[in-house]
């Protein structure tokens, strides 16, 4: 075994990469999607459960149409507006942990204008409160783009601080304030003609948040201002050199990364429940807390809108198929879903190290 | 008994007496004067896409200076880093005393008694000089002895005339201090063989006779020296005892400084002749395009750093300003372009008040500025060459249409520029940090000179580069000039200002000292100028 080791050190060695090619960024994805497998492994047969079973279980339920495939796509398509709010800000050096709040501000925003417009038509109602929330989203992105941009204040505490605002906002229109509906904790449900029309089981936003994606990747390939927000991000005094403004671009950024952020409140309440649950406070599951999927999410795809489509996808159907599968079908105790989570994260940003280096067959190199 | 148990006691009992006789094994302890301390035979080291060092010998003895030069990218940083234990050679054996040794990382180097001073200063800027000194030395351990360490290194500065505040903390310090704390940390962790990157390439004249002083007070003290110098070769000829260069990765020639001659050292550096005098052509004088009135500035620290200095700049003339670091001309510099707000005084250009202008606008206009600071302000490392040579297009009208940037255009003028300005790279797709200083300088170049600019501020052009490339770009300097351009010109290098200058500036605390025509300037004078003394007629 150790003789082994030490032929394959001769022979393997690790040589810096110049360039990553699209090609090899989904090669390594896919080896870290293999190498959580493999890990989680361990944890199924301490369990004592047969692993392949265990994925067998996984993914039939998360990507099967007649079990968990709507829900995977409904809630892959949130993940994906969150990775967007997040991938572009960050384009630019910005990490935007803002988009809990965001999303709470957009939801302000469409139930307001839900309510407040009830009896339009859903033709003009849904426009509207897409509009709305991301509105709403936007201006609650650009305090933070601003102060960041002028002041240069620590855009992540800053972050924390709106979000924990935002989030109170909320709680004190619906928890016994205008908004409240028939539990203390439950919102009065949006009327019929705002909720979205659905395409088999997904709202049609889908349609809206796959745009965004390309344009978004087209925006930061081809289009002068993607152009200066990757030079902010990567080196902020050139940027400055070269005459752009920190300032416009953050306010940029943030800016939209708000909208996106925003309009993903409509996706989720108009589409699925219809109304807005509080959870207890303490509870980890916050509905806009899942907006903190985006930054891992964001991360492993590299900050690539493209390539955030398939990641939201997968992540998505982990959470869906590990809850359900692992928990409800084997019986598996609580948590073992989240621990699949942790790994799969961990797994894939410890292979970023390929991103910077990869494995060479060493060359028998003659002298001469 | 065998099994786990057995073989973890076997390795950290190995572990234990490896450390206990590494301790003693700093083989260059005690070398006699004449001793070949380091040797090293067919070093060869790949990269992809470049043989940095290509079956290089070489060889040091103790008390001896021998300098090795080269252009910039021919291989002394690999070269050094293989000798420090940083990089692996491919093929090559390397010897101490006479015995083969393998280095698996820094520690082992440095335990022999090899000691580096790096190009890139690494110290903790926060501390003070003694305790950034004794920072990793073995005899400090949980309790630091300072009053012992204090006394030792004192005795150490003195010895070899370093002047040093050890109570400082290192931030307060100028860049030629810094390298002494460099230089006396590793002869403190008790370095025989001391390998110096570039030792000159942040110090003034004065600064760097000093240093040179230093240096042949070590070597009588059967130090074995290894500077790696790209330029300013005068001082390779005063200093070294034998010279070794280097190009593209090659050995070219290996002589007794007594033996070399500048221009000979030139040659075999850039494999042509070099002409040390740069050609001065001579230029109409046009219109005045700049015009700056009392204008002063701070410095980073807040402190007022240029004081109110008053110039003009006319078309077809190159205004040199000649200071030594410090004295207000890098603040001057990004005055002008606007990168740093002015705090009193007027910017007038081409009959405009650009004072309050924005960066943008001054691109727009005409205006270019080479920044000293190619790594951290010139060039993003992340970015393709392409998107480097982008950084002074994007906002031109002609590579954009829509908001969209004509990536096919920017994609030409990339190519062009390096193939015109000879960067050396395997394609306009590779990140620009893998380029050397060099060659990121030439990038720059590459991309403002075919911009044409009206008025170019040069903050130090040449500086860090080699005979070679320093004459390529003042050669490019005096193309614009001939083309009717006006440039300010910032240089510590008093014969590069002399030589290039239609008038100069000699700085000193933030005022010009005077404004002296070429025809009538002095060496000496300007000189004494530079360190703030007027000799007036």
């Amino acid at each position: 075994m150790k003789g082994m080791w030490i032929k394959l050190k001769k022979r393997l060695k690790l040589e810096r990469r110049f360039v990553l090619t699209g090609r090899d960024a989904v090669k390594i994805s896919i080896f870290s999607i293999i190498a959580t497998f493999v890990i989680f492994s361990i944890l199924l047969i301490l369990e004592g459960v047969n692993p392949l079973e265990a994925y067998k279980e996984i993914f039939s339920f998360a990507f099967d149409p007649k079990f968990g495939l709507g829900l995977t796509i409904r809630r892959g398509m949130l993940l994906l507006f969150a990775t967007l709010a997040f991938i572009l800000p960050l384009r630019a050096g910005i990490w935007n942990i803002g988009t809990e709040g965001q999303f709470y501000l957009g939801t302000v925003g469409a139930f307001g204008v839900a309510y407040a417009l009830s009896g339009l038509p859903s033709g003009a109602l849904i426009p509207l409160m897409l509009i709305a929330s991301a509105l709403c989203g936007a201006g609650f992105g650009a305090i933070l783009g601003y102060l960041k941009g002028k002041l240069n204040v620590n855009e992540i505490v800053l972050a924390i601080m709106l979000n924990n605002i935002a989030y109170w906002l909320i709680h004190f229109l619906i928890v016994g304030g205008p908004w409240m509906g028939t539990a203390e904790s439950v919102s009065k449900p949006l009327p019929v003609s705002a909720r979205a029309p659905m395409i088999w089981e997904v709202p049609f936003t889908i349609f809206l948040v796959l745009a965004i994606s390309v344009l978004l990747y087209f925006l930061l390939t081809k289009f002068k201002i993607g152009y200066q927000i990757r030079t902010l991000g990567r080196n902020p005094a050139a940027a400055k050199y070269a005459g752009m403004s920190p300032l416009k671009i953050s306010l940029f950024v943030m800016t939209v990364g708000g909208a996106i952020a925003g309009l993903a409140a409509y996706h989720l309440w108009a589409g699925d429940p219809g109304f807005y649950m509080i959870p207890k406070p303490q509870s980890y599951q916050q509905q806009g807390q899942f907006m903190y999927y985006g930054v891992i999410c964001g991360l492993i795809c590299v900050l690539n809108p493209l390539a955030a489509i398939p990641t939201a996808i997968f992540i998505s159907g982990m959470t869906v198929g590990s809850g359900t599968a692992l928990i409800s079908r084997l019986g598996l105790g609580f948590g073992i879903d989240f621990a699949l989570l942790g790994i799969l994260f961990l797994t894939f940003v410890a292979f970023q190290f390929f991103h910077q280096y990869r494995i060479v067959r060493a060359k028998k190199t003659r002298t001469g | 008994m065998s099994g786990p148990v057995q073989k973890i006691r076997d390795f950290v009992s190995r572990k234990h007496k490896g450390k206990r006789e590494r301790a003693r094994e700093n083989l260059l302890a005690r070398v006699k004067r004449g001793e070949t301390v380091l040797e090293a035979k067919g070093i060869t080291k790949r990269f992809p896409a470049v043989v940095a060092n290509d079956h290089i010998d070489f060889n040091i003895k103790a008390g001896e200076i021998h300098a090795v030069l080269g252009e910039n990218g021919a291989g002394k940083t690999t070269l050094m880093n293989i000798f420090y234990g940083l990089l692996k050679p491919d093929e090559g054996e390397i010897y101490v005393r006479g015995k083969r040794v393998d280095f698996k990382s820094p520690l082992d180097a440095i335990e022999l008694g090899i000691g580096m001073v790096h190009q890139h200063r690494k110290l903790v800027p926060a501390h003070t000089v003694l305790e950034n000194i004794i920072l990793g030395h073995p005899e400090t351990k949980r309790i630091i002895d300072v009053k012992k360490a204090e006394a030792e290194v004192k005795k150490l500065c003195e010895k070899y005339g370093f002047k040093l505040d050890l109570n400082a903390r290192v931030w307060q310090l100028s860049a030629a201090e810094k390298q002494m704390v460099e230089i006396v940390k590793a002869l403190y962790r008790g370095a025989k063989l001391l390998i110096l990157d570039e030792p000159t390439s942040v110090l003034t004249p004065i600064e760097t006779e000093k240093l040179m002083m230093s240096l042949k007070a070590m070597a009588k003290d059967e130090l074995a020296l290894i500077p790696f110098i790209t330029h300013k070769l005068p001082i390779v000829l005063k200093v070294s005892d034998r010279v070794t260069v280097l190009r593209r990765g090659k050995v070219v020639a290996r002589l007794r400084t007594k033996d070399a001659t500048m221009r000979g050292l030139a040659r075999s550096m850039v494999g042509r002749d070099v002409a040390f005098k740069v050609k001065k052509v001579k230029a109409k004088k046009g219109r005045q395009i700049i015009e700056v009135k009392d204008l002063s500035a701070l410095s980073d620290k807040g402190v007022l750093a240029l004081r109110g200095v008053s110039f003009s700049v006319c078309e077809g003339e190159i205004f040199g300003i000649a200071g030594i670091a410090g004295n207000g001309q890098h603040e001057l510099a990004e005055t002008l372009m606007g990168l740093r707000k002015a705090e009193r005084g007027k910017v007038t250009f081409e009959g405009k008040d650009i004072t309050n202008s924005s960066i943008l606008e001054r691109w727009k206009m005409g205006i270019a500025y080479i920044p000293p600071e190619r790594i951290e302000v010139g060039t993003v490392g992340d970015f393709s060459l392409v998107d480097n040579v982008a950084l002074n297009y994007y906002f031109e009208p002609e590579f954009s249409r829509r908001g969209i940037l004509d990536y096919k255009k920017i994609r030409e003028r990339a190519g062009k520029a390096i193939s015109e300005f000879d960067v050396v790279c395997p394609n306009v797709d590779c990140e620009a940090k893998n380029l050397s200083g060099g060659n990121l300088q030439k990038l720059i170049l590459a991309r403002i000179i075919p911009r044409r600019p009206r008025l170019l501020i040069a903050n130090l052009p040449t500086h860090g580069l080699d005979v070679g490339a320093t004459e390529f770009v003042c050669d490019r300097l005096m193309e614009l000039k001939k083309d009717m351009r006006g440039i300010v010109f910032i240089s510590e290098d008093l014969d590069e200002i002399m030589a290039m200058s239609d008038r100069i500036a000699p700085i000193y605390e933030g005022k010009f000292v005077d404004i002296v025509p070429a025809e009538k300037a002095k060496k000496e004078s300007i000189g004494a100028m530079m360190a703030g003394v007027h000799l007036k007629r």
